[in-house]
């Protein structure tokens, strides 16, 4: 058995038994899922892909796009994406990570040198998990450049913060940020960790997108097979089968497209993913429309577990930069290489 | 095992040794949250990269087509677009004809994933590969892997000389998507068949030299797909009359192919009668997923960003960047299908279902970019535009409809 391999196996087998339906509805109403993040945590699967030196468990970064995208085919409540993307830019700023679920900020803030420190300000708005997490990791700047900040939760929530649900009924947090920040919490980087982390955020987000899909694919296919109506299955109707088939095609799509950024990473390839939060950003809207539309009725309920996928994908596709955002960045790119490269980005896309 | 290279692998390996994490009962809730994992995984369209080798051979092919296209040559990356039986020796003379055959049938024993190589590069510069399109794609296909020794001896070094083509002979006036109900039937007779009925659609067979022509050889049974065979029909017998049908767009490329009482040699029934339709599955995947089913609007694509130039707004960025995502995407996909075919597999659905995407979207091109196109344009836009349009419906009608390739998609999902 394979490295990848032996991972679906073991994220499976966890999530099969602890990401139950009740679950994600507590964690709705407020309960952090404690033991699934423990189990994750303990197996070393919330930190695959960064080095030891880091803070992380070690391994590919495909073993760790896999995690993020087997949890978000069932809805996992939990901030492994973020966690992750601080674990790359721990990598890449020399930092270390601590232990525990950790969220990411995208804003703008600024560092000033203080007596023994820093006094780190700016504004953070609907941070992910916030509530949930131990550590912020930020990214701020100053004259001498950008560092990244690994500033405690408990401290963060010192200011008044207004708590808030996306779609899916995920925590998120606004705060206003004026603390102080020891120097051993700072970590000056030569690297544009800004891009780094907006571009990794789009990048989770597009196999986070690509496993609900799969996933919205595979409860539609046995819905359609087990759903009765004029006294047969409604899978033996044409018209559900034709539905079927395009979103079949969507995911396949999705899933190429979400493959592509196993290599995409390290070095950063700012076109495939591009491409990808584009094209699996696009494809959401007829997705979630076909899976619902199969699904009657039945889908559109809070105890259906189809709505655990579909109001995560109305949330991913426009976290990171929406599709359009991306299309024109990969416009902008083939638009300034000139029509008679047009071409060879095609086939330089490998 | 070996020893573990990290802390994620070590404890992989002692929770899959010693059930650090014991299973426990699966709830009605979890079967929920999981679907039908078990039972249905999915299209499998692997990540594969093209070989670092194929990078020389595309250089070679750019720089052909290159010098051979003349400056004002308008081009098109339609397939079916234009033909050039000197264009066609030339790739012969090559080797790009042929390609992954064996060298005794003129071939050049080269991978699927070199030929596709070959065939993106000709079809995104609009090369006119009209002429041997058919031959080299399926029809040679098709002998090699069901024709008799004679047969291949006869056929293939021709073909890959690229001075022999071939027609489709599928359809029928009251034949399309339903296949197995031709009419087109044959009776034996001493040495071989005498063939009656008329074939329609046939791209090229004014022009073409043979017609791989599916015949009903017995009588239809309960079993539909029984009594199906596969003739090499010679167009230019006197018994064989081909009548042109003008499309939509003024252009003579398909015929209605009328076989009255045509003498059929024992020698020219693809491998055994009875055998057609299994023959004729089997080129789905060739037919089907290759990169003439997603580029056929490339030049409207390219002739836009030319229009747009260096001053581009928002709308027009965005409609290009979709457009460019859509087609790396599919264009990903499809090298994962010719990595399959490669491995010897026959990938029907995948290539039903990039045939299915890949259609839509060039459907959608010119669709999309009429309503972003620069006040000023340039005749050649203009034309490379018009031209798409006019074409645009026999993208989703040739090589099975877009309703038939959805019906193959749902199989392949199991609710058929």
């Amino acid at each position: 058995m394979n490295q990848q391999q032996l991972i679906t196996d073991t994220i499976r087998r966890i999530l099969h038994d602890l990401c139950t339906k009740e679950m994600v509805d507590s964690a709705e109403q407020g309960r952090w899922p404690a033991a699934l993040w423990q189990t994750l945590e303990d197996n070393g699967l919330t930190l695959a892909g960064i080095s030891e030196a880091a803070g992380g468990t070690g391994g590919d970064l495909a073993d760790s796009l896999l995690i993020i995208r087997e949890a978000a085919s069932v809805g996992a409540p939990l901030p492994l994406a973020e966690t992750f993307m601080a674990g790359r830019l721990c990598e890449l700023a020399g930092a270390v990570l601590p232990a525990g679920p950790v969220t990411v900020a995208a804003g703008s803030f600024t560092l000033a040198a203080t007596d023994g420190g820093f006094q780190l300000s700016g504004e953070v708005r609907d941070l992910a998990f916030g509530q949930w997490c131990t550590t912020l990791v930020l990214v701020a700047g100053n004259a001498q450049g950008q560092h990244l900040c690994l500033v405690p939760m408990a401290d963060v929530l010192q200011a008044k913060a207004r708590t808030s649900t996306n779609m899916a009924g995920e925590p998120r947090l606004d705060v206003q940020l004026d603390l102080l920040l020891p120097e051993t919490a700072v970590f000056a980087s030569s690297e544009d960790l800004q891009h780094q982390l907006y571009l990794l955020g789009a990048a989770t987000r597009s196999v986070m997108m690509a496993g609900a899909m799969t996933a919205m694919l595979e409860l539609s296919v046995a819905y359609a097979m087990e759903r009765n109506q004029f006294g047969r299955p409604i899978s033996q109707f044409q018209a559900i089968q034709q539905q079927l088939a395009v979103l079949a095609g969507e995911v396949a799509a999705c899933q190429r497209a979400a493959d592509a950024l196993n290599t995409a990473l390290v070095p950063l390839n700012e076109l495939d993913i591009a491409i990808a939060k584009a094209r699996i950003g696009e494809a959401v809207g007829s997705a979630t429309d076909i899976a619902h539309q199969v699904h009657g009725a039945m889908g559109y309920t809070m105890e259906h577990t189809l709505n655990l996928r579909s109001r995560r994908l109305w949330c991913w596709r426009d976290e990171y930069g929406n599709d359009n955002h991306w299309q024109q960045l990969v416009g902008r790119l083939v638009v300034a290489a000139g029509a008679d490269k047009v071409w060879q980005t095609v086939t330089d896309a490998a | 095992m070996s020893p573990p290279a990290s802390r994620l692998q070590s404890r992989l390996q002692s929770h899959a040794a010693a059930l650090h994490y014991p299973p426990k009962l699966i709830t009605v809730a979890t079967e929920f949250l999981y679907g039908m994992n078990a039972m249905f995984q999915g299209l499998q369209f692997e990540p594969v990269q093209l070989p670092p080798q194929s990078a020389a051979l595309r250089a070679e092919v750019r720089a052909f087509v290159e010098g051979e296209l003349q400056a004002d040559y308008l081009r098109n990356s339609d397939f079916n677009a234009g033909e050039s039986v000197e264009f066609s020796q030339k790739l012969g003379q090559r080797g790009w004809i042929g390609m992954t055959w064996p060298k005794q049938y003129g071939g050049a024993e080269r991978s699927f994933l070199d030929r596709y190589v070959v065939t993106e590069e000709l079809l995104a510069a609009g090369a006119p590969v009209g002429a041997h399109w058919i031959a080299d794609r399926q029809s040679g296909t098709q002998l090699l892997k069901f024709g008799t020794e004679e047969q291949r001896q006869a056929y293939l070094p021709r073909i890959a000389r690229g001075e022999c083509y071939f027609s489709i002979g599928m359809s029928e006036p009251d034949t399309g998507s339903d296949l197995a109900s031709i009419r087109t039937s044959a009776v034996k007779v001493d040495g071989g068949w005498v063939l009656n009925g008329s074939k329609i659609w046939s791209s090229g067979a004014h022009m073409n030299h043979y017609m791989i022509t599916l015949v009903r050889t017995t009588p239809a049974s309960a079993s539909r797909h029984a009594g199906l065979s596969q003739f090499i029909v010679d167009l230019h017998d006197s018994n064989v009359t081909i009548k042109g049908i003008r499309n939509l767009a003024g252009d003579s490329d398909f015929n209605q192919v009328f076989f009255d009482d045509v003498f059929i040699p024992d020698g020219s029934v693809i491998g055994e009668a009875g055998n057609g339709w299994e023959q004729v599955v089997s080129e789905l995947g060739y037919e089907r997923s290759g990169p003439e089913r997603f580029l056929s609007a490339f030049r409207v694509l390219v002739e836009f960003i030319r229009e747009v130039g260096d001053n581009p707004n928002e709308a027009q960025l965005a409609l290009i960047g979709k457009l460019m995502a859509h087609l790396i995407t599919l264009r990903r996909m499809s090298i994962s299908v010719a990595a399959m075919l490669e491995a010897g597999k026959t990938p029907i659905t995948e290539a039903a279902l990039i045939k299915d995407l890949g259609n839509t979207y060039e459907r959608l091109v010119p669709e999309l970019i009429r309503l972003l196109v620069p006040s000023e344009t340039s005749s050649r836009f203009r034309n490379t535009l018009h031209q798409c349009i006019l074409h645009a419906p026999s993208f989703t009608l040739r090589g099975g409809t877009r309703e038939i390739l959805r019906g193959v998609i749902a199989r392949g999902l199991g609710l058929r």
